[in-house]
């Protein structure tokens, strides 16, 4: 029987451990079609076992030209192709972009035009913000809110459309106010398309029915062990970091910085309301979710004052018939429920614009990938990307 | 009643939140509840929602209106609108007066599988043959049964309902 030498054990054990496996990395094509990318997003991730040491985005799956075609289309038209970029929130794309278009031709918005456009540009705030609300907590394996959740966001869909003809599309907002009617011939053009009766008082049911399945996310969701596990500390951008990629919208606002662009500078009458914007501290997955439930509370209270205090008057300003604009550039932004949505409109005169340069929110937002996701795990990563709420149709235009 | 809810909910739950599997039990009430309740979805073939008075479902069309002036399909985003129409002449009003001439509609097909649904055609219209309706079942099972000709359009006309009564001013 031979003993083993104590020392040679010792060399042999180091051998054993300093033997290590070769590991090379391995390349995943997260999407273009998988469900966790919110879309036709591919992310290309270098992973080493369940840790992603790099990400690369592949963009431009659905990019279908919309700047390019803004230079072969009339102002009008044009109206009703920029609601399908962010198609989650379709009307707050449009007011920036007639705003363009105002301050370029120097029209004055009626008011009751200015109060119709916020009231509903809240609604499709609150709309897209139930859709995080809803889909976020699927992601992360809870199916019961998405239920809930999205019943109320049917109901504010329902109001839009009862105004605006259009659930998704509402191509509501024209140069100079609101769709003044039905059609242009001399017994359709005396039928306005105001609110319709009852909307206001649908509005403030509608309303009382969003602040109660809030409080049913925060009954289900924000209290709920499995979702703060997933989400508190997860994804942290400091402050510094989301400006430098440029990050806008409830994204910014959960790493504690209180820009709104409502409060900043814009087009509606937001300083006549009183509401607050809804901060978050650290900048992880789970203020993310919190501001932007803060932020449809906010919405409801800008709504109620809105409906309250309504002025009469008409709904659009004199605009000639066929519009031609002079020549010029400006760059008008508006508060998007993603992030800051503006459009650089450079017209030379005429009916068409020479180019219209789109700022999308989502597109800024996700530039911070790469960043956020190197070092994340594989879980994390699903947890990552819904928090940051993009829409494919909104980064490639 | 609703505050003594409220109140209830105010103090309970924190307290609730220290015991085991909260989160569980709180999602599982909540299925629980609303398991009795009456579904909000609608079965669909068998029962059916109405859309809204002014929900763009349908593009209506009155031929008796429409003068062949061509400004729907010149305004169109998509240019799903194909016009034909020729000139006809008639006989003079009275006697030794000048032949006039009216323009004819040969043809008005809207192709529903281009169509964005904008309502650009409708609202440009000067002479009222355009308006919206609200019906939206007419899916195929062949994609060149989706252009909708004259006589299919004119039908469409029967839906167009009433325009919805305003909010007081």
């Amino acid at each position: 029987m031979t003993t083993l030498d104590p020392h040679a054990a010792m060399q042999l054990s180091d051998a054993a451990v300093s033997i290590e496996l070769e590991t090379p990395d391995m390349t995943l094509n997260i999407g273009p079609q998988h469900p966790s990318t919110h879309g036709v997003l591919r992310l290309v991730a270098k992973v080493d076992g369940e840790r992603v040491n790099s990400v690369e985005p592949v963009i431009g799956y659905m990019h279908r030209g919309y700047e390019k075609l803004a230079e072969v289309r009339t102002y009008p038209q044009i109206t009703a192709l920029v609601n399908r970029i962010d198609w989650v929130s379709g009307f707050a794309n449009e007011v920036p972009f007639v705003g363009a278009i105002e301050k370029l031709l120097d029209i004055e918005v009626p008011e009751r035009a200015q109060y119709i456009r916020l009231i509903l540009t809240e609604m499709a705030r609150i709309a897209t913000h139930l859709v995080f609300t809803s889909s976020y907590p699927l992601e992360l394996g809870a199916s019961t809110p998405l239920m809930h959740v999205m019943r109320e966001r049917e109901h504010v869909l329902e109001l839009l459309e009862s105004v605006t003809g259009g659930r998704f599309h509402p191509n509501f907002n024209r140069v100079g106010g609101v769709k003044p009617a039905a059609g242009g011939g001399s017994t359709m053009k005396k039928q306005s398309q105001d609110l319709p009766a009852g909307f206001l008082a649908a509005t403030e049911e509608t309303m009382q029915n969003v602040l109660d399945v809030c409080d049913d996310a925060d009954r289900l969701v924000t209290g709920n062990e499995l979702f703060l596990a997933r989400t508190v500390g997860v994804g942290v951008i400091p402050a510094a970091k989301a400006l430098e990629y440029g990050v806008t919208g409830p994204n910014l606002r959960a790493s504690g910085v209180k820009f709104d662009l409502r409060k900043v500078e814009s087009l509606l009458p937001y300083d006549r309301f009183d509401f607050e914007i809804p901060v978050g501290l650290n900048g992880d997955c789970f203020d993310r979710y919190l501001v932007r439930l803060q932020e449809i509370r906010q919405s409801v209270a800008i709504i109620r004052q809105a409906i309250a205090t309504i002025p009469a008057g008409p709904l659009r300003a004199k605009v000639p018939r066929i519009l031609k604009v002079p020549p010029g550039e400006v760059y008008v932004r508006g508060e998007n429920p993603k992030g800051e949505m503006g459009y650089y409109v450079i017209s030379e005169g005429g009916r068409i614009p020479y180019r219209v340069k789109i700022r999308s929110a989502s597109y800024s937002n996700i530039s911070i990938l790469p960043w956020i996701l190197e070092g994340a795990l594989i879980p994390d990563l699903v947890a990552i990307l819904g928090s940051l709420d993009f829409v494919l149709g909104d980064v490639d235009r | 009643m609703a505050r003594i809810i409220s109140m209830a909910r105010r103090i309970i739950a924190p307290i609730h939140r220290l015991l085991p599997f909260t989160g569980l039990r709180t999602g599982m009430w909540l299925t629980l509840k609303t398991l009795f309740k009456k579904p909000v979805t609608v079965n669909y073939p068998i029962e059916k929602e109405t859309p809204v008075p002014r929900a763009r479902g349908v593009i209506a069309l009155d031929t008796d209106a429409c003068t062949v002036c061509m400004l729907c399909a010149r305004e169109c985003p998509d240019w799903c609108i194909y016009i034909e129409g020729h000139k006809q002449e008639e006989p003079p009003a009275k006697e030794g007066g000048r032949v006039r001439t009216r323009a004819t509609l040969d043809r008005f097909d809207i192709d529903y599988a281009l169509c964005m649904y904008c309502g650009i055609c409708v609202e440009v219209c000067p002479f009222d043959a355009l308006f919206w309706s609200p019906d939206y079942e007419y899916s195929e099972f062949a994609i060149s049964d989706m252009l909708h000709d004259k006589d299919r359009l004119t039908d469409w006309l029967a839906t167009v309902p009433d325009p919805p009564g305003l909010e007081r001013q």
